[in-house]
């Protein structure tokens, strides 16, 4: 951190946890989740908010952390891929993706998972549509087609009670 | 033996729940940041560097310029024009002059800003073409004309053939300057130690031939440089060879510390090395039936300043095409130019994609012409099983009829005559190599090793690089079907010049064929091996099946025969290691040979709508008939091709990477728009399966293949839905309503 600037002590509700962090304010919430918390599942693609590979869950949205100052979210829930990885229903998207060839080098992949996550959670958020809801999400590898069959399998799952 | 466990570094569920760790989420104790101080001009002479205000900047720990370092010219092919940093001029925007390693990001920072350099601008060059014309600046005072290399093909007689030609088209073609747009962006971690040398973490598919440059570049042995290849964050070509990697490594043997430099994504766009430039001029000649007679060609190729892999570039575009089809005669000139643009390399299809868009441009122009179906007319003339190609490949396998064929049907091609204004079906095909003699003159093939673990796993341990594309997965089925063991049991593991076995490299879509091949021929021996060991043990009457040793229905698991092993042999593992030495043939000077094991063939249909008031092109539709062989991982090979469309509809109707004097106009993931969910149509991917008699199991390459025909199959479907044809890509919505204006 370099002199002169105003650091501070904030607190963050990470994945169901209240922690701690100091410096910046307008540090991004990428890198405090990243360097202070040690969660390098949130990637980081491009810094400009135009990847997607950053996103996580802020009070069940899916949001670029790259953009956001870490000290204007105090008080509210974000949750990363760590965190959402430990719910039983994304193991069942996990397998999906795999089935369906929805991830290849990985890079976009967090990113991917926490948009497709949020959209199964509430498929109205984005009209119902997966192609609108990764809109934020590029991903150079897998051509999309597999993403979007697996969240398609997990939904018609539920119906069936997988 | 759990599914999740890891299958380093492949593994897909670790990719999923974000545990995977890219160079990026790697940082060791003390480690510092490197910075570039790089080139705000095209072409300057440095007259001066001063580093002393930039060297008093509290938290800064080294700042080298050239100067600091050793001056040998190397590079990664035979043409060795890198230097470590720039000395008295630097040669495109972004060349690097300065080096700098800080305690922290703000403190490089600084210090960039406090380094001071004079420059005398000098005129630059920016067109391949104006590169040649005499009286230019020379590049590189010891390349004549700015021409690192000229490529002269010629087979057949042409002459004969122009005069048997009916009828004849062909034009100036241009292909764009794609951005690889790795999500990931460059980076490396470097170290430095007395005993081991230069360490250097970086995404590199090719780390044994970044080890050879990069001793060359600091003249050391090569076994004084390790590279250790972290999971990679996609590539398509943008990860072999890097000067990033090799500052890090001067940062490092200067500070004796970690240095770690990730590029933003800024720099990565000025830096990054995208897809070369080319320029044809090509004709092709048909006789009035629909044979084709002859094909000439002259491209100019764009390398920038400095050469990547730009020449293994130009040989692929003067050659792959034309053992697709029967041209009778062909002559083919290119040439390599050197620019003060940001140096180019390779990008998945390596020139024999773009040399596709303009051929299966021209085919569509004489079917057209002939009044002829162009799937028609490309049946008439293409290469089939049991054929020598024009340049010599031996086709042991090919069904690139029954791809035609199969496409055809999938796409309902009939409808081609009926489609409604502004729609459009478009065709192409594409060949491809698996593997390619050449990239490595002195030897060709790959090596595995393969290890029973005490704990009863297989360790396979490969010198080929996981991409993202499977090679792991695909390594683990092959093992998996040889030994009768379960997939979860086979660990694969590469990517470390210290350890793996040595590799040409995961280029020219060898890893399935080379790689797999190397696995295939190292599980064999094993399970002998394992027979052995069960009658060793057990007596004569055991045997090695389905995983475990048996006799008289008893049945020995793996961990227990590893434990035999190790009784018998002072505690070693069970390893065996086998070498695949392809049948290829080195093309000779005139560019004959057999380069590949085999070859991958495709045929795809683009279905287009294009918006008449905007120009605008939307795929709507797609298919992909593939002939790779035997398929062994098909969710990962149906996944090769799906991305591949989605590569190749960013490329033709949106992707440029546009530079003005040298200076990347668009280096941001804003302006240069990549495709996104929405712009993939439904496609459909189907394999016309066939063991061919070279591949392992029976397989043929993917990679590229399925990036090949993409340009051409959507190019051709515009020119049907508009009647206009496009020359030069991108064919994007401003090009498409332009044409369209000019009835
Ligand atoms: S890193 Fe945040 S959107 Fe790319
Ligand atoms: S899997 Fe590589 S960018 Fe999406």
């Amino acid at each position: 951190m370099s002199a002169g600037q105003q650091d501070g002590n904030f607190k963050l509700n990470l994945n169901g946890q209240e922690v701690a962090w100091s410096g910046e304010p307008a540090a991004s919430l990428a890198d405090v989740i990243r360097d202070q918390q040690g969660l390098t599942g949130t990637k980081i693609g491009c810094r400009t908010g135009e990847c997607g590979a950053c996103t996580v869950l802020l009070e069940g949205r899916p949001v670029v952390s790259c953009l956001i100052p870490a000290a204007s979210v105090q008080g509210q829930q974000v949750e990363t891929i760590e965190g959402l990885a430990r719910q039983e229903e994304f193991q069942s998207l996990m397998t999906a993706m795999q089935e369906n060839g929805g991830v290849q080098c990985g890079f976009c992949t967090p990113g991917v998972m926490v948009t497709t996550w949020a959209w199964l959670q509430n498929p109205a958020l984005f009209n119902g549509d997966l192609g609108s809801a990764l809109k934020n999400n590029l991903c150079r590898c897998t051509g999309y087609l597999g993403i979007i069959r697996s969240a398609e399998q997990v939904l018609a799952g539920r119906g069936a009670g997988v | 033996m759990s599914e999740l466990r890891t299958k380093s570094p492949a593994d897909l569920s670790a990719k999923l729940a974000g545990e995977t760790r890219y160079l990026h989420d790697m940082n060791f104790p003390g480690q510092l940041v490197g910075a570039i101080y790089r080139s705000p001009y095209a072409h300057a002479r440095i007259l001066s560097i001063n580093v002393e205000q930039a060297k008093q900047v509290e938290g800064v720990v080294a700042v080298l310029t050239a100067d600091d370092l050793p001056s040998y010219k190397y590079g990664p092919t035979k043409f060795k024009d890198w230097n470590l940093l720039a000395k008295d001029r630097v040669l495109f925007i972004g060349d690097e002059i300065v080096a700098i390693a800080a305690e922290t990001k703000e403190a490089a920072q600084r210090a960039l800003e406090l380094v001071e350099v004079e420059f005398e601008p000098l005129p630059g060059l920016f067109d391949p073409e104006d590169s040649l014309k005499p009286g230019a600046p020379l590049l590189h005072e010891d390349v004549e004309a700015n021409k690192p290399m000229q490529v002269s093909v010629s087979r057949g007689d042409l002459e004969e053939g122009k005069r048997k030609a009916a009828i004849v088209k062909g034009g100036r073609y241009y292909s764009n300057r794609i951005y690889q747009g790795h999500l990931e962006p460059v980076g490396a971690i470097a170290s430095w130690s007395d005993e081991e040398g230069i360490t250097i973490w970086a995404p590199s598919h090719i780390p044994y031939r970044a080890r050879e440059t990069y001793a060359a570049g600091f003249g050391l042995p090569e076994d004084k440089v390790r590279i250790i290849v972290p999971p990679i964050g996609g590539s398509f070509g943008s990860k072999y060879v890097l000067k990033v990697h090799v500052i890090a490594a001067a940062l490092a043997m200067a500070t004796r510390r970690h240095v770690k430099i990730i590029l933003d994504r800024y720099e990565d766009m000025i830096t990054a090395h995208p897809r070369v430039p080319l320029t044809f001029d090509i004709e092709i000649g048909a006789d009035e039936e629909g044979h084709f007679v002859y094909k000439e060609l002259t491209v100019y190729a764009d390398a920038g300043a400095r050469v990547y892999w730009s020449p293994n570039v130009v040989s692929t575009v003067c050659t792959r095409a034309d053992n697709i089809y029967h041209f009778g005669s062909v002559k083919s000139e290119g040439y390599l130019c050197y620019t003060n643009n940001s140096p180019t390399t390779c990008m998945r299809g390596f020139g024999n994609a773009e040399m596709l868009f303009a051929v299966e441009s021209v085919i569509d122009e004489i079917a057209l012409d002939l009044n002829m179906d162009p799937a028609e007319l490309r049946l008439k003339n293409i290469v089939h099983q049991g054929d020598t190609t024009l340049h010599g490949y031996r086709l042991d396998t090919c069904k690139l009829d029954e791809c035609i064929e199969k496409v055809k049907e999938l796409s309902g091609w009939h409808r081609r005559s009926s489609l409604p204004p502004y729609r459009g079906l478009g065709l192409a095909v594409a060949n491809h190599v698996s593997g390619f003699r050449a990239i490595d003159p002195r030897f060709d093939g790959s090596t595995a090793v393969i290890r029973l673990k005490q704990d009863g796993e297989i360790e396979v341990e490969t010198g080929e690089v996981e991409l993202g594309q499977g090679m792991s997965l695909t390594y683990a089925r092959i093992a998996s079907m040889i030994l009768g063991i379960p997939e979860a049991a086979i660990l694969v593991k590469s990517g470390d010049t210290g350890r793996y076995p040595f590799g040409i490299g995961t280029l020219a879509s060898r890893s399935t064929v080379m790689g797999g091949n190397a696995v295939q021929k190292a599980a064999r021996s094993l399970a002998v091996k394992l027979k052995e060991l069960a009658r060793e043990t057990l007596g004569e009457a055991a045997d090695f099946r389905e995983g475990a040793a048996v006799l008289e229905g008893q049945t020995y698991s793996l961990s227990e025969m590893a434990s035999w092993y190790r009784a018998r042999h002072a505690g070693e593992e069970l390893e065996i290691k086998e070498t695949y030495v392809p049948d290829t043939d080195l093309p000779d000077a005139t560019y004959f040979g057999h380069p590949s094991p085999n070859y991958p063939f495709a045929a795809h249909v683009a279905e287009v709508e294009v918006d008449p008031d905007t120009g605008r092109t939307k795929v709507i539709g797609y298919w992909a008939v593939h002939d790779s062989g035997t398929i062994i991982h098909e969710t990962m090979a149906k996944g090769q091709v799906l991305g591949a469309i989605a590569q190749g509809i960013g490329w033709v109707t949106m992707e440029d990477l546009l530079v003005k004097e040298g200076k990347v106009m668009n280096p941001s993931m804003m302006d240069y728009r990549m495709p996104g969910a929405k712009d993939m149509p439904e496609a459909e991917v189907f394999f016309i399966e066939g063991e061919d008699p070279n591949g392992p199991l029976g397989a043929k390459s993917i990679g590229e293949v399925a990036l090949d025909p993409v340009p051409g199959a959507i190019a051709n479907a515009i020119a049907h839905a508009t009647g206009k044809r496009g020359y030069a890509l991108p064919l994007s919505a401003e090009k498409v309503w332009k044409s369209l204006q000019n009835a």
